[in-house]
């Protein structure tokens, strides 16, 4: 349903002239509000942070400039990289997990069409309206090897319930948080954009002998590919700046989850525990580039499929 | 035989020669449906029962968040988790959220509402008319704009505290809740949906036939654009709202008074005074049906906007 | 016309929050609002920061007494979360009170930023009779006083009288005994251990080590580039493997301190002894699953050396003003005196459980012959911890505790609960990277 900008007469008369630059001022004005607040909210902090990030201030002697140094300091600091390599572990778990949720939930859902579908398309996209930090606090408790039915449940089988918050653990108890936090939306997305396809397409196949699962596999997903790209796309943004989940299940599992567990985090430590407000802009930053990087990347990659021009 | 993919598909319909119709005789195409139905029937079972697995691994924490809700402190810590103990005690817990510093936990929610809402209509409203503006008028630098904007929300919002904290601050609001509604109004993903919808569903001709009816191009805007727009307005109305009530590390750095709080800091707080020492209060019971009742609205409120959520969630995702 | 609608609603919206926001915005951020009533409308306010909720009683106290100077009260938020909003405002140039509550740990830390005022050059001098020399030093840097104390955190040892009589063990004196009486509780079957070592204690772990001669920092504001730092000294080694060698037999949990795991094992038996500092007995009794039939009784802390106690102190606050405060003179009286009363004391004592650092009080017969009923009615001041305040004589923090903290955790987590280390790799290694750090933040090691 392309619209294209109906030929614009080609008289050069200097009132039609006046009539474009006219539409483009006032295409300005429009766009206005949101440049305005995004200027004051976005553009001026983004340019302070990223000059506080050339500044090198230390405890005992004070602040100086030290360009680009402190960039090539926080791409060698082994806190900061082992910060990414966790989280690009996490991205190579969670995404995945997140997506085949999703798609299954939605593939389901796309068809039934019974109440207790749609009840469950309600429950399974419920999470979303949770916040996060009360998310993590009741999995937090759910964790717990005391409050937790972890014991309980467990003890039917005879074993004993592991510790969900040691080191060991931690790692599947975070991608279980966030796949019960986030599923449910993803599913909305790819949900809508299945509804929104022709079912003549599917009368075609089945007439041809397709069954269920090849007509989803072959039709509806490839036919969706630009919506579940544009969630990967938000899940891998959202997995490389993770910050949230872990920093609030810190609080009971600070042994497994260390200030500096992911560069967020790190960045967050550096600035409001450790008092380095400049490098902690550089960390930030740092961590921009590389979901810059990631992000773009991985759009280019599938620009065949995800229908963004 | 190629099974038919989204280019081929319609042309399959009209090109499929008779011929392959009618090699399956008319029994064996009844017997083929009625497999299939059968299968159908049992695929329906099947999926039934896995989508009501899903739905009960998302609910369960939600159930624990109510039954908690319904416990004493006490028996949070003696009771199985997943059933109730004394259900009255639920009202204690109200009442106790009434009583607790003198009810601060009604402004934090009262607080809620009006951040989400203010800023949730504030951040529609400045996503509309940009949304329009990037979709329906050729100004120069649109596409780098539109892509700077896009590329935003690639930075950490740590980054960011500090001078945004700088900037409130120098007008006097931080400590107010203008330091949470002004940094919400900035919606970038809103903005993209509404361009994206803008774009499909707004003809050009129907705005040119407006301009050359001689009529301003607000007047346009407002009485023939905007009808339009309506399911996308109210996507990004209620994911706006939605993004504001949730949002958590804002307010914490930008809020100290806590009458300021919005109900996800204030509960946090709770949390951090029950986990240590030295002065601190235990205020389980209250932290769990203080959040119960803070997520009832969100929920509710998806339970009766279900049609919205699906219409709008399209946007920008198919094209 | 659903645009209308929502136009309608949005301008009824930002009005209401407009009519509210109004309200709360006049003037600078910490002065307008004040969870507290203000008696004196004229006085000069200053801003307080502080976290103990009892502390609204205290503050009603002072506003009474006080004709010139008005207390303006809130909750900033409890310890860290207090600390990261102080460390915004500093760096931000503005929004940081006129006073501000903080953990003598925290002291070294603000102060090299510049952000607290030298309180020498206001009357501290007036008041250092009234404070023990152990809380004294751990304001001071040097000739300058940073902060006034207010309460402390003198360390004894807390344990349930009926566990240990149940399984025939006296209550240890020294470490010898208590390993044995752990092993002994252990071997006879009980369902709990003896105690906890939580690798997350940060102070605590600090002050394990501090016991046995351990002065992991040297540092003197006066020379604020200068610091000292030994953290691996054979005292500290000592302790870590004394607690790695009882957590690998089991003896004892490392549970982390501080969640609500932790909380109900202090009080359902799991624990027979919490190693506790003075403000341990309200934290206790504000706990939930409680065992019916506990009955706790307070005693000294183990020591290393019978013949030569040594005292340590675990957490506690002080008041410390602001370089932000506009009227320094005020709020300088406000840190000096809001605690420096007894009807102040009374309400801390009584209704926060708070250790008071005050003479006039601490060594009052009031608080010496205190009975508490949570301990069968036994006078825990008398018995234990009015001992161990005297006896404290003061430590010094680096100004990166935080920083030396997290670290500290993370090689006690590596020894007594991975296991993959051993207690002198593991302080050699915070050593190392103590040192790496101090050097990169231009620090020079004596």
């Amino acid at each position: 349903m392309t619209t294209h900008a109906v030929a614009a007469p080609p008289a050069r008369t200097g009132r039609h002239r006046s009539g474009i630059e006219r539409r483009q001022r006032v295409g300005w004005l429009f766009v206005a509000p949101f440049l305005v607040i995004f200027a004051a909210f976005l553009i001026f902090p983004l340019i302070y942070a990223f000059g506080m990030s050339l500044f090198s201030s230390t405890l005992a002697t004070g602040t100086k400039f030290v360009g680009l140094d402190n960039y090539l300091k926080a791409f060698t600091d082994p806190l900061f990289l082992g910060g990414l390599g966790r989280v690009a572990l996490y991205a190579l778990v969670m995404i995945p997990a997140q997506l085949v949720v999703a798609l299954v939930a939605a593939l389901l859902l796309d068809n039934l069409a019974t109440w207790l579908s749609k009840a469950s398309r309600l429950l399974i996209f419920a999470p979303y309206a949770i916040p996060v930090v009360i998310g993590a606090l009741m999995w937090s408790f759910l964790y717990s090897p005391r409050f937790g039915p972890a014991g309980t449940i467990f003890e039917l089988f005879g074993l004993d319930a592991p510790n969900f918050l040691s080191s060991g653990t931690i790692f599947f108890s975070l991608v279980n948080v966030v796949t019960w936090q986030w599923s449910g939306y993803y599913m909305i997305v790819i949900y809508a954009a299945l509804r929104s396809i022709d079912p003549a397409i599917y009368e075609a196949a089945r007439i041809d002998g397709a069954n269920g699962w090849q007509i989803a596999t072959r039709i509806k997903v490839p036919m969706i590919s630009s919506s579940m790209i544009m969630v990967i796309t938000f899940a891998l943004i959202g997995t490389l700046q993770f910050f949230t989940e872990p920093t609030v299940l810190r609080s009971v599992a600070s042994g497994a989850l260390p200030a500096d567990y992911t560069p967020n985090m790190y960045a967050f430590a550096l600035a409001f525990s450790y008092s380095q407000f400049n490098y902690a802009s550089t960390i930030a930053f740092s961590l921009a580039i590389v979901v810059f990087i990631g992000s773009f990347g991985f759009l280019f990659l599938t620009r065949k499929q995800n229908g963004l021009k | 035989m190629a099974i038919p993919t989204a280019e081929v598909a319609p042309a399959a319909l009209d090109a499929a020669p008779r011929s392959r119709r009618t090699r399956l005789t008319r029994e064996q195409r009844r017997d083929q449906r009625r497999n299939r139905l059968a299968a159908q029937g049992g695929r329906r079972i099947g999926s039934h029962v896995l989508l009501i697995i899903m739905a009960i691994y998302f609910v369960i924490p939600i159930w624990w968040l109510f039954v908690a809700a319904t416990k004493s402190t006490g028996s949070l810590f003696s009771s199985p988790a997943f059933w109730f103990d004394n259900p009255a005690a639920f009202f204690t817990n109200v009442a106790g959220l009434f009583e607790h510093q003198n009810g601060i936990y009604w402004t934090w929610l009262g607080n809620s509402f009006v951040y989400s809402f203010v800023s949730g209509t504030g951040a529609t409203i400045v996503a509309v008319l940009a949304g329009y503006g990037f979709a329906k008028y050729r100004f120069k630098g649109r596409g780098f704009v539109f892509g700077m904007i896009l590329g935003s929300v690639m930075v950490p919002l740590t980054a960011l505290v500090i001078p945004q904290f700088m900037l409130l601050s120098q007008y006097g609001l931080i400590n107010t809740g203008w330091a949470v509604i002004l940094p919400s109004l900035l919606n970038p993903f809103g903005v993209y949906l509404m361009r994206v919808y803008t774009q499909d569903s707004v003809p050009d001709e129907l705005l040119e036939a407006s301009r050359i009816d001689g009529a301003g191009e607000w007047r346009t805007f407002t009485t023939i654009v905007l009808p339009l727009l309506r399911p996308a307005i109210v996507t990004v109305l209620l994911l706006s709202i939605v993004g504001t009530w949730n949002n958590f590390f804002l307010p914490l750095a930008m809020l100290t008074d806590p009458r300021t709080l919005p109900v996800t800091v204030g509960l946090n707080r709770w949390l951090t005074l029950s986990n240590a020492g030295a002065g601190g209060e235990q205020v389980w019971n209250l932290i769990t049906s203080g959040a119960f009742i803070s997520v009832l609205p969100l929920l509710l409120s998806f339970l009766l906007l279900q049609r919205y959520w699906q219409g709008g969630l399209t946007l920008g995702s198919v094209k | 016309m659903k645009s209308k609608i929502l136009a309608g609603v949005g301008i009824a919206a930002v009005a209401a929050a407009a009519l509210t926001g109004c309200s709360s915005s006049d003037g600078s951020s910490a002065e307008a609002s004040c969870t507290n009533k203000i008696v004196n409308e004229d006085a000069t306010q200053v801003s307080v920061w502080a976290w103990y909720p009892a502390f609204e009683d205290v503050v009603d106290e002072f506003n009474n007494t006080h004709d010139d100077v008005q207390i303006c009260w809130t909750n900033a938020g409890q310890g860290n979360d207090e600390y990261t909003k102080f460390s915004t405002a500093i760096e931000s140039g503005s929004g940081a009170p006129d006073v501000i509550m903080l953990e003598a740990e925290v002291l070294s830390s603000f102060s090299i930023r510049d952000a607290l005022v030298d309180l020498s050059e206001y009357g501290a001098a007036d008041v250092k009779d009234n404070y023990t020399e152990g809380a004294w030093k751990d304001v001071s840097s040097g000739d300058s006083v940073y902060a006034i104390p207010v309460d402390g955190g003198p360390m004894g040892m807390l344990y349930r009288k009926d566990i240990l009589d149940q399984y025939g063990i006296a209550a240890p004196t020294t470490w010898d005994e208590f390993g044995a009486a752990a092993q002994k509780l252990k071997d006879a079957g009980a369902p709990g251990v003896l105690a906890n070592f939580p690798p997350n204690g940060r102070a605590f772990t600090q002050a394990m080590f501090a016991q046995n001669g351990s002065v992991p920092f040297v540092y003197d504001n006066a020379n604020p580039t200068d610091i000292g730092i030994d953290v691996n000294d054979q005292g500290s080694k000592d302790v870590l493997a004394y607690w790695e060698d009882l957590a690998s037999k089991g003896l004892v949990n490392v549970d982390e301190a501080f969640t609500a795991d932790y909380n109900t094992k202090l009080v359902d038996g799991t624990y027979a002894i919490y190693l506790a500092a003075a403000w341990g007995p309200g934290y206790l009794q504000g706990l939930e699953g409680s065992d019916e039939s506990a009955q706790w009784q307070a005693a000294p802390l183990p020591q290393w050396d019978a013949a030569d106690p040594v005292q340590v102190n675990w957490g506690g606050s002080t008041f410390a003003v602001t370089s932000q405060a506009k009227d320094k003179e005020a709020a300088a009286t406000v840190a000096k005196d809001v605690f420096g009363t007894e009807q102040a004391w009374k309400i801390g004592i009584e209704k926060a459980a708070l250790f008071p650092l005050w003479k006039p009080i601490l060594e009052s017969d009031y608080f010496r012959d205190l009975e508490y009923p949570f301990f069968g009615g036994q006078q825990i001041n008398k018995d234990v911890f009015l001992d161990a305040a005297a006896g404290y004589k003061g430590f010094t923090f680096s100004p990166f505790q935080n920083y030396a903290y997290d670290q500290l955790q993370q090689e006690v987590t590596a020894v007594v609960v991975d296991a993959s280390k051993d207690s002198a790799t593991a302080l050699d290694d915070l050593q190392a990277t103590l040192e790496k750090y101090a050097t990169e933040q231009g620090f020079t090691l004596q």
